[in-house]
């Protein structure tokens, strides 16, 4: 196997380098590439420059280990777990982080843009907003726009030149070095098959030069093939895949286990210091590997969250008061 | 099991904002639902007076009729019985395409003219707190022909000048100089509409149709007009209040707390003493 796309972890957490530019799959606490969020932060990896359509639990960790020098989104936190991402609110207010603020529609047509090979989109959403004051281009202030790795814009305001709709605004492709995706199954030859919500997923991977993706499962090729149809991403879109079971663990994936919301509330409550999140990250990170972090969480935990093939979520986990 | 209205004490302040929420929604309305009490609000519309309403799940879920209550709009209980499970691009896309009648959204603060933060407080340069940022709540609020902002009700959240405008409310601010104008001068064609209600913890605002501004429609039960106008640091327009906003029927509740929300994610049950 000569093209083989197999990786490890350690492998794939390399790929990514000091200063690249990086995005995800999964929305908010669903879906995230935990395992090697964890790997790049065991590896120290440094001034990273984070693209996302949404920001989560991934952001408030690569964020607290300080591997993160800029995020471009619009929004962070944990749901119902943590209302807002800590980390990151200490970081802007000691400037150790700069935040290029976008809405959701925005981030995300920005990602299409990117996927189908544009220079930008249009959209009619958020005028009138502070997302579109002059003053507040962060990456524009910090003197980055150099139209090469930052767009020389933040966006621009233009005319519908077809149809007299009215103002407009372009917002510039998100182009990014890397997308880490985190699914139910690949194929050897990459193609992928997300079940349930796929997000932003199609979007970011294709948007991305390397796509690295880390599977509950890697399936033989034909068997997706068989039903090409169910398919979500295809195999030379692919770069690279890695089998890493639960690794989307403390957020949950369908049909596989639930949002460990206990966790995210623990590591949420801790992270309102920097002492506090280092802490969490010397417990849960250092020192440990993918199986001893699934180990020290235990079986009857996984259980728990696991979720029930009927329905495509866990009929045990505790949710509410 | 009746639809005669509950005594003060058979229920809490969530069951009435959930209440007051859902009878925003009529029936065979297209219906964005953000993650938190607006889900169970929707969902008790729809097992009401609205079963015909349609929900979009920002995440990707399109007309869900999902049997357990979501605890995000990522979760995997947000597919089972929809039409379709996509993804952002879908739901988005036909946002700005102009179907979405009605969207629930939050905010840490609102102007007398429905502008709202969720950004940061303070300075956005200097910020005291950063906040979650925007979420999709200034795209809904951009493509939806209403939106209904549900807030906990502090003074320092009603104020005459938001922090930082996220969402856009009626008069909003016209680029590159700031100046404030109406919504209906930069939205073009795509102008469809804004937000048409404020339901916070004291109780239900609107907006003048002309002008834009809030003003007080009903108090929730034990608030007076003027006391919830000291609970704002704008001068808030008591002139039109409608009466009391009405309590949850016995059968709402009964929705709410043995259908909805048994486990109580959303909204915790009230114990009669």
């Amino acid at each position: 196997m000569g093209n083989s796309k197999r990786i490890t972890l350690q492998q794939a957490a390399e790929i990514i380098k000091d200063g690249s530019s990086l995005t995800f799959s999964g929305f908010t606490i669903w879906r995230r590439p935990f395992a090697i969020i964890y790997e790049l932060i065991r590896q120290h990896r440094k001034g990273l420059h984070l693209i996302e359509v949404n920001g989560g639990p991934q952001t408030e960790f690569l964020v607290g280990a300080g591997c993160v020098d800029i995020w471009e989104s619009c929004w962070v936190g944990h749901e119902l777990y943590g209302k807002y991402g800590a980390n990151l609110s200490r970081k802007v207010g000691s400037k150790e982080i700069l935040v290029e603020d976008y809405s959701h529609a925005e981030m995300l047509f920005r990602f299409t843009a990117a996927a189908s090979g544009a220079p930008y989109a249009v959209t009619q959403t958020s005028l009138g907003t502070d997302i579109h004051n002059p003053e507040y281009d962060t990456l524009g202030r910090a003197g980055l726009r150099d139209g090469k790795r930052f767009p020389k814009q933040k966006y621009v305001f233009s005319h519908d030149p077809f149809f007299d709709a009215g103002p407009q605004v372009l917002v510039p492709a998100a182009k990014v070095d890397v997308a880490v995706m985190c699914v139910q199954q690949v194929g050897e030859e990459g193609t992928v098959r997300v079940s349930g919500q796929y997000y932003s997923d199609p979007e970011a991977a294709r948007a991305a030069d390397i796509t690295i993706v880390m599977a509950e499962e890697i399936v033989p090729e034909e068997y997706l093939r068989r039903e090409a149809d169910r398919n979500t991403i295809t195999s030379f879109e692919v770069d690279h895949i890695v089998e890493v079971p639960f690794g989307a663990h403390p957020t949950g994936m369908f049909g596989r286990y639930d949002v460990d919301g206990a966790f995210l509330k623990d590591f949420y409550g801790k992270t309102r210091t920097q002492e506090g999140f280092d802490a969490f990250a010397k417990e849960w990170i250092y020192g440990q590997d993918h199986m001893s972090y699934l180990e020290k969480l235990g079986w009857p935990r996984m259980l728990n969250l696991k979720a029930n093939t009927a329905v495509n979520y866990s009929t045990s986990v505790k949710r509410g008061a | 099991m009746t639809s005669e209205y509950a005594k003060p004490e058979e229920f809490g302040l969530a069951d009435l904002l959930c209440c007051a929420a859902a009878r925003e929604v009529q029936d065979n309305e297209i219906v964005f639902a953000g993650t938190g009490l607006p889900m169970v609000a929707i969902m008790l519309a729809q097992k009401t007076h609205a079963p015909n309403l349609k929900l979009i799940f920002e995440a990707g879920t399109l007309d869900g009729r999902p049997p357990q209550i979501p605890t995000s709009v990522g979760d995997a209980r947000c597919e089972m019985g929809a039409s379709r499970a996509s993804g952002l691009n879908d739901a988005f896309s036909i946002a700005q395409r102009g179907y979405v009648d009605l969207g629930f959204l939050g905010g840490a603060e609102v102007d007398e003219y429905g502008n709202v933060n969720t950004t940061c407080i303070g300075d956005y340069l200097n910020p005291e707190l950063r906040l979650t940022g925007s979420g999709g709540n200034p795209d809904i609020n951009s493509f939806a022909k209403r939106t209904v902002f549900i807030m906990v009700h502090e003074k320092r959240r009603f104020t005459p000048r938001v922090s930082y405008i996220t969402s856009p409310g009626w008069r909003v601010k016209k680029w590159p100089e700031g100046e404030f104008v109406h919504r209906r001068e930069l939205y073009g064609s795509a102008y469809r509409g804004g937000p048409s209600a404020v339901i916070s913890t004291a109780g239900v605002f609107r907006f003048d149709d002309e002008t834009g501004r809030i003003y007080l429609d009903t108090c929730h039960p034990g608030k007076s007009p003027e006391e919830i106008r000291e609970m704002c640091h704008f001068d808030l327009d008591i002139s039109r209040v409608s009466g009391e906003t009405l309590p949850p029927t016995r059968e709402e509740l009964h929705l709410i707390h043995e259908v909805l929300d048994p486990e109580q994610i959303f909204i915790p049950k009230v114990k009669p003493a």
